[in-house]
């Protein structure tokens, strides 16, 4: 598999007064394969952002190593271009207009002011692009975050909670954002707390708590991982349906006055057809899987670790 | 690297407190010149003085110009976006170096200049100009460069110790400490340190009279590579942090 990040045994910690020291991350593996979306979850303090930070060579690990597009941070300099980023609140000058902040960025790279444009109007800013960046909402501001880190046209995005502050509609546009980013053959990593959003988003995800890595893998996998699942069938006459499946030999209970059939989802044909050749046809079909939530909750320990680490 | 001191230099260009200290400067420039104009007495080839009087609010200035050009980086995040674009971090504080001290030197400078105009409109229509003659311009010349020099050094002092503390108000509080109560309590306290003050150093690099600085004990062009001295190590070892502590 093609990896454009690599995580081995990542270890951080931070010392503090007294001597203490706090463990951000504990023997962190992680690999992300290169194109499409990649979730990273975790609760608060899990060690999200800085692994990001590892990774971008902003904070040193203690132990372990990291590498992007096949580089560690030392050697960073020579993938940097193919790399854009946020992480946590993008910062721009506030009182510089959202367009001199990307030309200032931009001519680091030697981005020209015709990308510039681009990238203002890709995220929705290209009206307000001349105000000073400090007269703009926390989502515009946001917005203003991904167009920095678009303006390189890069390879691979790492995103840090791109979502926050963003209002339902900015929400939606980030979620389609980073699904075309991810059609493109981009690789879109990134680190989010709205599990719904994920689960909408990413092709594959991993699940951090206290700084070491609980899941990962395409995300019905991770879902589906210690899972039971199976059909949900609502039907008007419940009894008959029930005595139906069973004669084909098929699991089902009635549960909630729904059946609940034993069969991945992969095979609900066989139930609509086995169902309707008996001139039963059923009002609702659907998985019966944990939800990403519920999976997060149940992997995590559902307790935030902000403040401890 | 080029774009980096590109954009460190726009950036120093556009910010507002360059723009704000500009304005006031060119404002005191003016009203100077309204006042020797009405005054009727000024003598040009009293220049240099007027020049040497100057270093004081241009050093200050410098200092004020060098902490913020870092400080204002830490204080806004802004460092962690710069480093993401150019993770090597010795560039990145180079060029925020270079752009800050090349700004100062140049506005110190030019500040000087428009005075210098200033006032020699004002000695021609209503004053004297007597005496300027090559020396004269010669002497004006020196010293102007001498005090643009010194607020370039002080700048790299208020960027050496923003850059450490990571804040503006460090570098601001701890150089007025430093300079007001640490130096005049070792004058009255331990005189024979004096050689390793900031303040005498620079009063005798600005003056060029090492007779009225006896207890330094060098030239002029000593006292300046002493405060080059110490200016550069304050950014060696900032340079050194820089490079070496984590950015959260």
């Amino acid at each position: 598999m093609d990896t454009v990040i690599e995580v081995e045994g990542l270890r951080k910690e931070y010392r503090r007064v007294r001597g203490n020291r706090t463990v951000a991350l504990d023997g962190l593996d992680l690999a992300v394969p290169r194109g499409g979306v990649f979730g990273f979850l975790g609760p608060n303090g899990a060690g999200k952002t800085t692994t990001i930070r590892c990774l971008l060579g902003l904070v040193r690990p203690s132990g372990g190593r990291c590498r992007l597009l096949g580089e560690e941070p030392s050697g960073l300099h020579r993938v940097i271009g193919r790399v854009g980023s946020i992480v946590e609140s993008p910062t721009m000058y506030p009182r510089f207009s959202a367009r001199r902040n990307l030309e200032l960025l931009g001519r680091i790279s030697g981005v020209g002011r015709a990308r510039v444009r681009e990238v203002l109007d890709e995220v929705g800013l290209a009206e307000r692009a001349d105000d000073q960046v400090k007269t703009y909402s926390l989502g515009m501001k946001q917005r203003l975050g991904v167009a920095g880190a678009l303006l390189k046209d890069p390879e691979v995005l790492i995103l840090d909670e791109p979502a926050n502050g963003l209002d339902p509609a900015g929400i939606v546009e980030v979620r389609e954002l980073m699904r075309r980013l991810g059609s493109q053959g981009r690789t879109v990593f990134v680190s989010s707390h709205i599990l719904n959003e994920v689960q909408q988003t990413a092709d594959r995800l991993a699940i951090l708590a206290k700084g070491r890595q609980v899941a990962t893998g395409p995300v019905y996998e991770v879902l589906t991982a210690g899972h039971a699942t199976g059909l949900l069938v609502r039907l008007d006459d419940v009894a008959e349906g029930l005595r139906i499946l069973g004669e084909a030999g098929i699991d089902a209970r009635v549960d909630d006055g729904l059946i609940r059939v034993g069969l991945p989802p992969a095979d609900a044909a066989r139930v609509t057809r086995t169902l309707a050749d008996r001139g039963l046809y059923l009002t609702e079909l659907r998985a019966d899987e944990a939800d990403l939530e519920t999976v997060f909750l149940e992997l995590t320990g559902g307790a935030s670790t902000e403040g401890s680490r | 690297m080029r774009g980096l001191l590109a954009s460190e230099f726009r950036r120093f260009r556009s910010r507002r407190l360059v723009k704000v200290l500009i304005a006031l400067e060119l404002l005191a420039i003016v009203a100077t010149g309204v006042i020797v104009f009405l005054t009727q007495e000024y003598a040009l080839v009293g220049l240099p003085d007027v020049l040497m009087g100057t270093s004081l609010v241009l050093v200050s200035v410098g200092w004020i110009l060098g902490a913020s050009a870092i400080g204002a980086d830490w204080h806004a995040g802004h460092v962690t976006t710069i480093l993401s674009w150019e993770p090597r971090r010795g560039r990145v504080l180079f060029a925020k170096i270079a752009a800050a001290l090349t700004g100062v030197f140049v506005l110190s400078l030019a500040i000087q200049a428009l005075l210098g105009i200033a006032l020699a409109v004002a000695a021609a229509g209503a004053g004297s100009t007597t005496g300027t003659d090559a020396a004269w311009l010669a002497e004006s010349t020196g010293v102007a460069l001498r005090v643009a020099a010194l607020s370039t050094i002080f700048a790299g002092f208020g960027f050496g110790l923003a850059s450490a503390g990571r804040n503006t108000a460090v570098a601001l509080g701890v150089g007025f400490g430093y300079l007001v109560i640490v130096e005049n309590l070792v004058r009255g306290l331990r005189p024979q340190w004096t050689p390793w003050l900031l303040t005498d150093n620079a009063g005798l690099f600005v003056v060029d009279s090492p007779i009225d600085f006896p207890l330094l004990g060098r030239s002029t062009i000593g006292a300046g590579l002493y405060l080059a001295t110490v200016g550069a190590t304050l950014l060696l070892a900032a340079s050194a942090l820089f490079r070496t502590r984590d950015v959260n």
